[in-house]
């Protein structure tokens, strides 16, 4: 944990999360004076999800994710606890980073949306050219910004201003245009029971009603049926690259797969306390227990891609694990729903 | 997940130090922020992809020295760019910047445009005209 000055003067506390955007998004609040946790921020914006999309290509696969729309969960979040935000992206870099540094100037911290390929303090393995990840701008510096990286470091650290502004204005897929976010201001006493009502009965809805077979539980089914035909069809070394990718977005680029699985137990868990309903903190168990799967998922998958095919592990199987895994958060979204209807705000 | 249970695998050259965030319960059930070293198997996904692009950038490398592909071509692949978004980069259509990947049509660009793509890739004029000898120079 470590604390910074901010350019008015103002107390900011460095904490540790689990996910970039709902890390920066409870940080954000916190500065505002609401202390809110990162799996309740996690929860009220409605963070857990699933979707595949192969009509969206990142380095020419497939992109699955683990989680809802880059962004959706601090406005998501923002509006249910009944904060104003600023919101903006941007043509032209310049104007980007002169808008930038009139905001932090004034002490307000600012959140960026980045690419990841230009951040030099980032260990080179990670560095990849992908733009989704959000971190904060705490003040200037002589040759940059001091910024705060809740996902990744447990401290705050320097980032030049040529870094900051190649990695806010990359042109790739899914770019961030410079995009940057705050809240302008924040409800002192915002109605959380109803903001955590509202975020769960969302979720269950992103999770089983989509009519589109590629989100929520009928998403995992749909990739799970594709899992299993790979080797036949693709051959076995282009199966392992595939089955490589999904786990990639599962564990490591903040698309998060179990991690979520596990904020959003935790956010379970701190619900039910604030409802003071033994039947949440049932489910919060059940949804480590899926996290739990999944990360097995992760596992015989990587033991299925070192080993190319010789016996035990086979797609079937991780293809297996996926589904018990649709199975049970089906049964779960399913029961949260029937729970939380009972809830009186 | 327990908190005995997150992974603290040594993997100094892929996490280089650095912790990330897991929520893990303790002993009375609670979810709670344990910072993992790293985990064996995210390291094993992470150096699959890697060394795919480490392999198609040194492969890169050496067309560039047979003269089969441009300097370009080299510090594109090694930016992570492919044509379409080096184009919007730098300001030049993707048409011509896959015209420029042929070595006889770079080595007649003129210095404005070589000026677009070295700052589009963050290196010099005189770093784009060639490519390391050898591959650890980087």
């Amino acid at each position: 944990m470590t604390t910074e000055t901010l350019a008015n003067g103002k107390p900011y506390i460095h904490r540790t999360s689990a996910h970039c955007e709902t890390g920066v998004t409870s940080a954000l609040f916190r500065d505002k004076g609401v202390d809110i946790s990162e799996p309740m921020i996690f929860g009220i914006g409605s963070g857990i999800f699933f979707g595949h999309l192969p009509f969206l290509k990142w380095t020419g696969l497939p992109v699955s994710t683990f989680r809802s729309l880059p962004g959706t969960v601090f406005s998501k979040a923002a509006k249910r606890l009944g904060a104003k935000v600023f919101r903006k992206r941007f043509r032209n870099p310049q104007k980007g980073m002169d808008e930038l540094r009139r905001v932090i100037r004034t002490g307000q911290i600012v959140a960026v949306t980045t690419n990841v390929y230009w951040l030099s303090y980032f260990p080179r393995r990670y560095r990849f050219n992908f733009s989704g990840h959000n971190l904060i701008v705490l003040y200037e510096t002589e040759n940059g910004f001091r910024v705060s990286d809740p996902a990744l470091l447990e401290y705050t650290v320097d980032c030049s201003t040529h870094d900051m502004e190649r990695a806010r204005f990359a042109r790739g897929p899914m770019e961030a245009r410079g995009l940057m976010y705050y809240p302008l201001s924040v409800n002192p006493n915002p109605d959380i029971r109803k903001a955590c009502i509202t975020g769960m009965l969302d979720s269950c809805k992103q999770m089983l009603k989509i009519p589109i077979p590629l989100f929520g539980v009928k998403g995992m089914r749909y990739l799970t049926k594709k899992i299993i035909k790979w080797p036949d069809k693709l051959g076995y070394v282009e199966a392992c690259r595939q089955l490589a990718h999904i786990v990639r977005f599962q564990e490591e680029m903040g698309t998060g797969g179990a991690g979520f699985r596990y904020i959003f137990a935790a956010f379970l868990q701190e619900a039910s306390e604030l409802f003071e309903s033994p039947e949440l903190n049932e489910l919060s168990n059940e949804m480590t227990a899926i996290g739990d799967i999944w990360r097995e998922f992760a596992v015989v998958s990587a033991r299925i891609i070192k080993q190319r095919g010789q016996a035990e592990e086979t797609f079937a199987k991780a293809g297996g694990l996926m589904l018990i895994c649709a199975g049970r958060e089906e049964q779960l979204f399913r029961n949260l729903d029937k729970v939380v209807r009972k809830f009186k705000p | 997940m327990k908190i005995n249970e997150v992974p603290q695998d040594d993997v100094p050259y892929f996490s280089e130090g650095i912790k990330k965030g897991n929520y893990a319960l303790d002993d009375q059930g609670k979810y709670v922020m344990v910072p993992s070293k790293g985990w064996d198997v995210d390291e094993f996904i992470n150096s699959l992809a890697f060394n795919e692009y480490e392999a198609k950038v040194e492969e890169t490398r050496k067309a560039v020295l047979e003269g089969k592909k441009s300097p370009l071509a080299y510090y594109m692949e090694l930016r992570q760019m492919i044509p379409e978004f080096l184009g919007k980069t730098a300001g030049i259509a993707t048409f011509r910047v896959k015209r420029h990947l042929r070595p006889e049509i770079f080595a007649k660009l003129k210095e404005p445009v070589l000026d677009s793509y070295a700052k589009a890739l963050s290196i010099t004029r005189e770093e784009l005209k060639t490519v390391p000898h050898n591959s650890q120079e980087r």
